[in-house]
């Protein structure tokens, strides 16, 4: 013992002096203010939604401001929101996550949005222990990789998939549809088209023979020519018309659809269907009755509470109702501030232990959020199905208990 | 038997765009030896151009495509007494042309972005949506339209093989130092040259923006497709883009018969390598304009 003593208080001290520096450069003075990084594609080909997302997180600070900032720890912190522009591309927004972390020096970080960019700025997030609250990025392979600080507010598209095919097997069961009816089920091949057919495809194996899938094909994203796809689809005679695409896709495709003379008693293109780009492109009657999933409606705010609040807010200041973006860039501000109140600390590790334990009234269907650790921390609350309508609206037509209207089926165009 | 009908069809029409997309392209390498980057961009410029003069002034898009092909024209020829003359020409001048036309490409493509954002546009007319029958099946007007519309350059063979100008232009791409001699002037054929590619390209980016939506970065994926052409028709043959239009698309369309489907633009890629393996001229050989 006598002999051991003196060894151990040099390391001892010169731990010390190494740990010294980290501690004073994030706890050695008191906090004057909480430091929020995010990155948003503000240009390139994403910029569109970016600028949503950024209405969202804005909004979401500027109420933290406007009530005297976030309480912590016994003090009211402003916000402080550093937003940068990652131009669409995965290289920008891991130089600025970087960034954000090591050089501006934020406490926590905001996601940005589209799956891919989201895959690559969260392991810079990862990698340096900092919490990252996201609302863009939908694949569930992103929340496959054993992550700690990553936190998905928007739920897998799989349930798009699956929430559709609940309001379909409703109809059926209703004697609406055949049974059993025949599936085309294209999908753009991305994760995100994948984890659609995904949902359908789990769907229609524990349907007990209600559904066969008689097409099966992905589609390259950007794509021309979908004759042949549709031929084939024509060729099969199928009952229900089942496509995950974006909108530019989305556009080609049912402009060929309805060239093609085609109609379907079911037609979906995913979480696409009502965008006013669409109404526009392709025109209201050929719009109508086409049915889409998506994370979050406006109309929302008839039954849940924090929809409402949000709904309000968003029209005072920006003029308009929101979409489902603002609503899920929103939610990841307020979830991170939550969980900052409740830790009561600009602690790192002690906000992420507190987003691990959230269970928080939402604004997301289902009215509460919970971040799942068998899930990868995303959460898992059902999608919204509306169906555009021949006067311009999009009723909610599922889960029943938000639902707005009941929903049509099968598609009253293909009588005419 | 009908759907194998409609496949043919849907390849005879898009094989139309294809072409429509790939002359301009054809043009100025035949006759500069220019690789046009910014190929891509005037098609992006066409479809907005058309976008502007059908919101605006409620100009019917095919009833636009004299002023499009005017302006074009002009920015063609700007851009040629601006910048590309003074660029080496040859395989010497090759770097350097492909760094100033990607360039003006960014511009473009940039300009865009800062004018009309990164959504998505359309231009929707009354038949954008009609179909006609064909062959037992219905196609959609738009296309057969584009397709008639895609004819038209072949004219561009008969004026480039018939008249005077024609055959100064197919004299310049021979032999340049030559044509000076006997009273060319080449630069002012360099410069129409120039200006008539860079209208078709405008004119194939209209029409396609009368088939899909668009937005700033339109026109990358196309001037993919075009090399494809013009590089399996044997670059600088007008009559050759367009069989290798049809070939292309005929290969595209059928290969779903035993591909999936998200394979089958690669299948182009795929015969694009497998003919500069057996014709490095292209299929229908290194002609000069026809």
């Amino acid at each position: 013992m006598h002999l051991t003593r003196p060894r151990v208080i040099p390391w001892l001290a010169a731990a010390l002096v190494a740990v010294a520096p980290a501690c004073r450069s994030r706890s050695g003075s008191a906090p004057t203010r909480v430091a929020i990084g995010a990155t948003l594609p503000l240009t390139g080909a994403e910029a569109r939604i970016g600028g949503f997302f950024k209405e969202g997180y804005q909004l979401a600070v500027d109420e933290v401001n406007q009530r005297g900032g976030l309480q912590v720890g016994g003090r009211k912190l402003p916000v402080a929101l550093t937003l940068l522009d990652d131009t669409s591309t995965q290289a920008t927004a891991v130089n600025l996550a970087d960034r954000l972390i090591n050089s501006d020096k934020v406490d926590f970080l905001l996601g940005t949005y589209a799956s891919h960019l989201v895959q690559a700025q969260s392991a810079v997030a990862e990698q340096n222990r900092v919490p990252y609250v996201n609302g863009g990025g939908g694949a569930t392979d992103i929340y496959r990789r054993g992550y700690k600080y990553l936190f998905g507010i928007i739920a897998p598209v799989e349930l798009l998939g699956t929430t559709l095919m609940q309001w379909i097997d409703r109809e059926q069961k209703a004697g609406k549809l055949p049974r059993p009816a025949k599936i085309a089920l294209l999908w753009e091949n991305t994760a995100h088209g994948q984890d659609f057919r995904k949902g359908v495809s789990e769907f229609v194996n524990t349907s007990g023979g209600g559904y066969t899938v008689a097409v099966d094909e992905s589609f390259e994203l950007g794509g021309k020519d979908f004759s042949a796809l549709l031929g084939a689809v024509k060729a099969a005679q199928v009952d229900l018309f089942l496509v995950d695409a974006h909108l530019p896709d989305y556009i080609t495709i049912h402009r060929q659809y309805i060239g093609a003379g085609l109609c379907h008693p079911v037609v979906s293109y995913g979480a696409r269907g009502s965008e006013k780009g669409a109404v526009e492109a392709l025109g209201r009657e050929h719009v109508s009755y086409i049915l889409s999933a998506v994370w979050w409606n406006a109309q929302l705010a008839q039954t849940i509470p924090q929809a409402k609040a949000f709904a309000e807010a968003f029209q005072a200041r920006y003029q308009r109702a929101p979409e489902w973006f603002q609503a899920l860039a929103y939610e990841s501000g307020r979830v991170l501030f939550t969980a900052i109140e409740q830790a009561g600390t600009l602690d790192r590790e002690a906000v992420r232990a507190k987003l691990a334990a959230l269970d928080m009234p939402s604004l997301l269907p289902g009215g509460r959020l919970r971040f799942p650790a068998d899930k990868g921390q995303q959460v898992q609350n059902s999608f919204v199905v509306q169906q555009n309508m021949p006067d311009g609206s999009s009723p909610i037509v599922f889960p029943a208990d938000v639902a707005t209207a009941r929903g049509v089926a099968p598609n009253p165009n293909c009588k005419r | 038997m009908q759907r194998l009908v409609d496949m043919a069809v849907s390849a005879v029409l898009l094989a139309g765009l294809y072409a429509t997309m790939a002359y301009g392209l054809g043009l100025i390498y035949g006759v500069l030896r220019i690789v046009n980057l910014a190929h891509a961009g005037v098609l992006m410029a066409g479809a907005y151009l058309g976008f502007v003069l059908h919101r605006r002034l409620g100009l019917d898009p095919y009833l636009s495509i004299p002023l499009v092909l005017a302006v074009t024209f002009g920015f063609g020829v700007l851009l040629y007494r601006g910048l590309v003359r003074h660029l080496p020409r040859g395989a010497a001048g090759g770097p350097q042309s492909l760094l100033l036309l990607f360039g003006v490409w960014l511009v473009l493509r940039n300009g865009a972005y800062l004018i009309f954002s990164g959504n998505d546009h359309v231009i929707r007319t009354s038949y954008s949506t009609r179909a006609v029958e064909v062959l037992g099946g219905f196609v959609s007007l738009n296309r057969v339209a584009v397709f008639v519309v895609a004819l038209v350059p072949v004219v561009l063979q008969l004026v480039l093989s018939r008249t005077y100008a024609g055959k100064a232009v197919r004299a310049v791409a021979q032999n340049a130092s030559s044509c000076t001699l006997v009273g060319i002037d080449v630069e002012r054929v360099y410069a129409i040259t120039f200006g008539v590619g860079t209208a078709l390209a405008g004119l194939a980016g209209l029409l396609s923006a009368t088939l899909f939506s668009f937005n700033p970065s339109f026109g990358t994926g196309e001037l993919l497709k075009s090399f494809v052409v013009v590089v399996l028709g044997g670059l600088g043959s007008i009559v050759g883009t367009s069989l290798a239009a049809l070939l292309l698309a005929v290969v595209e369309v059928f290969a779903i018969l035993v591909l999936p489907a998200y394979l089958t633009s690669a299948v182009g890629f795929i015969v694009l390598v497998v003919v500069l393996v057996l014709r490095p001229g292209g299929l229908f050989g290194q002609r000069v304009l026809g």
